[in-house]
């Protein structure tokens, strides 16, 4: 990943959106705004509920779980431009559950698996059958390919299993968990392990956001069948994996903002104080403006990364992690500015930006800061 | 900021493309040896002015300006409306600007959209060739950001008008055959002496927009020096100097609508210009990224510098972001529902605000050597930096402060109350 890249950022002049994009936007807000107002989140916030099953079928009779799987595994065969726009309004409803990981383990395991192992797990994931996770993150910070340290060793024609996995998004949901492992050799391997099996222990994090719980995984002396190592180059798959799910994260994050940005300017509109609307004064405005330019920009550089993955851009890597890098510090500036601007009611649980900044602050954590991309960037950036 | 073809650019606009690229290539004109300006707000000399005026008059004479233009005024009638990528191209290679900026793209649009066929017929093929330059008198000492506060006066007679009244910040105005000029005409009335100003009933509709002609008598051109301690722009005052009927433009009392027309154009907030670059060509990321290799901070290469590596990543995220912005701004599907102005609108805002960063973070990576100024031999760059920095107030304040911008914004995308 160090070589000298030529910095080539060509995105189709019309982004390749179509009709049936507009199409999906529209029916995509209108179910989530009927099906998952931010009063019934708020119910499943409070009751402790992270994963919905009623929710989750739903989701799979949408065809979202299988969006962008191959149409011979059940999936809908569409493209990263449809589902930046689910993304992005599933982010702007708070949308809980493994959505994020159940996509990324289909991704992971239609990049790296056999004919076989798709044939196994995919239809399974798209009909939502078979809740699966990915195992992202090992302590250290690690989760891109190169700092894995959890271990796979070849016994008598399967595997033996070793390591600890860390904010696994619904880890006590999940029956398949999707974790990348370091050979003997140093080559990396990827994983699809049924769950619950012997040796495996899952304990339930305390996660900042209650709409998205993870947990610990612990893999201790697991045996696993030979099948269940995905074929293909693990290291690869895993890449692969990994910009998609920047571009998606990113695309979640665009719409989180974007709801708290509609949620502050209303609250602005309707607030008043020296006989005035608070959104006249332009401490309050100008912020508000600020924060709908950030949003507009990262937008653009979601859009433009999913875009550069339908055509298959060698620029694709590079505008998912500008992508996830500005929409991150984007997403926590404006729940920074949504609080504030609320004032005192800002400041309680009642108020709902609580939630958003709560999702803010775990996306940004997740799949790379501003920090981590920007030190990639600049790789690029200097070398040019 | 440039962008390269695309596979799905169409066949005829990719080859439109090759063919621009290579006539700028092959009549690109050398570095004339002298200095040059950074932006048309800074044209100081004759000889920088005629430099920049026979590049504009050879684009033009090739067929690049105008291309979205009728035939009828001197432009293209281009079907495709590929000025656009000509203005690309013409960045992409580091051209000259077009030093006729607020004839094509301010005052040419303006008179396409509300001009009578004579005015289009006399004023805009003159604005193509840069045989005619323009400059714009709309800001006064009293009115800046309060624009319809402005006190100019034009005075009816029987054979036209009178204008009396001081314009500042006028670019071009030691250049310029025509202003496009706002003034007031609703105290003709007014006999008694009494104050302009209390004339608020009036403040929007008792204003007209003229094309005035600089050559006439009682018109004085004083220059201006800005803070980088360069000419360029110029106040400007009348004393009853005399303009024709036909110098209006639009209807009488008119003027703040057609000036807000014009100010959308100058925004870059609406397409139909009739060319040139809207964006300097070497104000980018990677320009900085490459002066960071070529400088050493404490003994060791700037680019080495974790902070700088992140800062710089910063302003190259960003910039891509606001290119990709523009782009997404052309398609309706992709735009807020609700505010699907909001992508044209925050352009100055954005573009400006970035532009200053990215010259004022340059400063900051040169280390002692930004100190050393224009002249110096020494100083890296020519002083480019320095002087980009504090030319880019030019573009945060004019045409609109970046205060004045967010008001905009939030009023009319966001729907925020109005603060007047």
């Amino acid at each position: 990943m160090s070589a000298a890249t030529p910095i080539k950022l060509e995105v189709p002049t019309d982004f390749g959106c179509t009709e049936e994009h507009a199409l999906l936007r529209a029916e995509a807000r209108r179910f989530l705004s009927e099906r998952l107002p931010i009063a019934e989140l708020r119910k499943l916030a409070d009751a402790g509920v992270g994963f919905d099953r009623a929710l989750w079928k739903e989701l799979a009779q949408l065809g979202w779980l299988g969006l962008v799987l191959p149409e011979a595994a059940g999936g809908a065969g569409l493209g990263w431009l449809h589902l930046e726009i689910v993304m992005e309004e599933m982010g702007r409803r708070l949308v809980p559950g493994p959505f994020l990981a159940s996509l990324l383990a289909g991704v992971a395991i239609a990049e790296g698996g056999s004919d076989a192992q798709r044939e196994r797990f995919l239809p399974a994931i798209a009909s939502g059958d078979l809740v699966a996770t990915i195992a992202l993150c090992e302590a250290g910070g690690v989760f891109e390919a190169d700092g894995v340290s959890a271990t796979a060793e070849a016994v008598g024609g399967g595997f033996l299993l070793r390591g600890h996995k860390t904010h696994v998004i619904c880890g006590t949901d999940a029956g398949l968990v999707v974790a990348p492992f370091r050979e003997p050799s140093g080559r990396i391997a990827l994983f699809a392990v049924e769950v619950p099996a012997k040796g495996v222990s899952v304990e339930a994090e305390v996660c900042i956001d209650p709409t998205r719980p993870t947990a610990r995984i612990g893999f201790d002396g697991v045996r696993v069948t030979a099948q269940a190592c995905l074929d293909g180059d693990g290291a690869a798959a895993w890449h692969a994996m990994l910009v998609r799910g920047f571009a998606a994260l990113a695309a979640e994050q665009v719409g989180g903002a974007e709801s708290v940005l509609l949620t502050t300017r209303d609250y602005a509109v309707a607030r008043k104080q020296f006989d005035r609307q608070i959104g006249f004064f332009q401490a309050v405005k100008h912020p508000i403006v600020d924060m709908m330019c950030g949003i507009e920009m990262a937008r653009s550089l979601a859009t433009g990364a999913a875009a550069a993955l339908d055509a298959n851009s060698a620029g694709a890597e590079t505008l998912a992690r500008m992508a996830k890098s500005l929409v991150s510090d984007v997403y926590c500036n404006a729940v920074r500015k949504g609080v504030q601007l609320h004032g005192g009611y800002g400041f309680t649980w009642d108020c709902d930006v609580h939630f958003y900044f709560r999702r803010a602050m775990w996306s940004r954590s997740m799949l790379g800061d501003g920090i981590h991309h920007r030190r990639w960037l600049a790789e690029r950036l200097f070398e040019a | 900021m440039s962008v390269r073809p695309d596979e799905t650019e169409s066949k005829e606009n990719a080859e439109f493309r090759r063919e621009a690229r290579a006539w700028i290539a092959a009549n690109k004109p050398a570095h004339p040896g002298f200095k040059l300006p950074q932006s048309f707000l800074e044209v100081e000399s004759e000889r920088q002015f005629e430099f920049l005026r026979d590049w504009q008059r050879k684009v033009f004479d090739a067929g690049y300006l105008g291309l979205d233009w009728p035939a009828e005024y001197g432009g293209k009638g281009d079907p495709l409306k590929r000025q656009r990528i000509v203005s690309q191209e013409l960045n992409r290679a580091g051209a000259p600007f077009l030093v006729n900026v607020i004839g094509l793209q301010w005052a040419g649009p303006t008179i396409l959209a509300v001009g009578n066929e004579e005015q289009k017929k006399r004023y805009l093929k003159p604005i193509l060739s840069a045989e005619e330059i323009w400059c714009q008198g709309f800001s006064e000492p009293g009115a800046g950001s309060d624009l319809a506060s402005l006190t100019s006066v034009a005075e009816p007679t029987d054979g036209g008008w009178l204008v009396s009244g001081h314009k500042v910040w006028t670019t071009l105005a030691h250049f310029a055959k025509w202003m496009i000029l706002l003034a007031r005409t609703d105290q003709v009335h007014d006999s008694e002496g009494q104050s302009l100003r209390d004339l608020r009933a009036h403040k929007y509709a008792g204003i007209s927009y003229f094309l005035f002609p600089m050559d006439a008598p009682n018109v004085t051109v004083q220059p201006l020096v800005k803070m980088s301690g360069e000419g360029g722009f110029n106040q400007v005052i009348f004393d009853k100097a005399p303009m024709p009927k036909s110098a209006l433009l639009g209807q009488l009392g008119q003027g703040w609508q057609i000036a807000m027309t014009t100010l959308t154009f100058e925004r870059g907030a609406a397409e139909g210009t009739g060319g040139g670059q809207s964006t300097p060509a070497d104000s980018s990321a990677r320009a900085v990224a490459r002066l960071a290799a070529r400088v050493r901070r404490e003994g060791h290469p700037a680019a080495g510098d974790a902070v700088i590596r992140d800062r710089a990543a910063q302003l190259w995220i960003e910039e891509e972001a606001l290119r990709l912005t523009g782009q997404r701004a052309r398609i309706d599907a992709l735009n807020m529902d609700d505010r699907p102005l909001a992508t044209r609108l925050m352009n100055k805002l954005v573009y400006s605000e970035l532009a200053q960063r990215l010259a004022e973070f340059a400063c900051e990576v040169l280390g002692p050597d930004a100190t050393l100024w224009v002249g110096d031999p020494q100083a890296p760059d020519k002083a480019e930096w320095p002087r980009a920095y504090m030319n880019s107030f030019g573009v945060t304040i004019g045409g609109g402060t970046s205060e004045v911008q967010r008001n905009i914004i939030g009023e009319r995308v966001l729907g925020l109350p109005k603060s007047k």
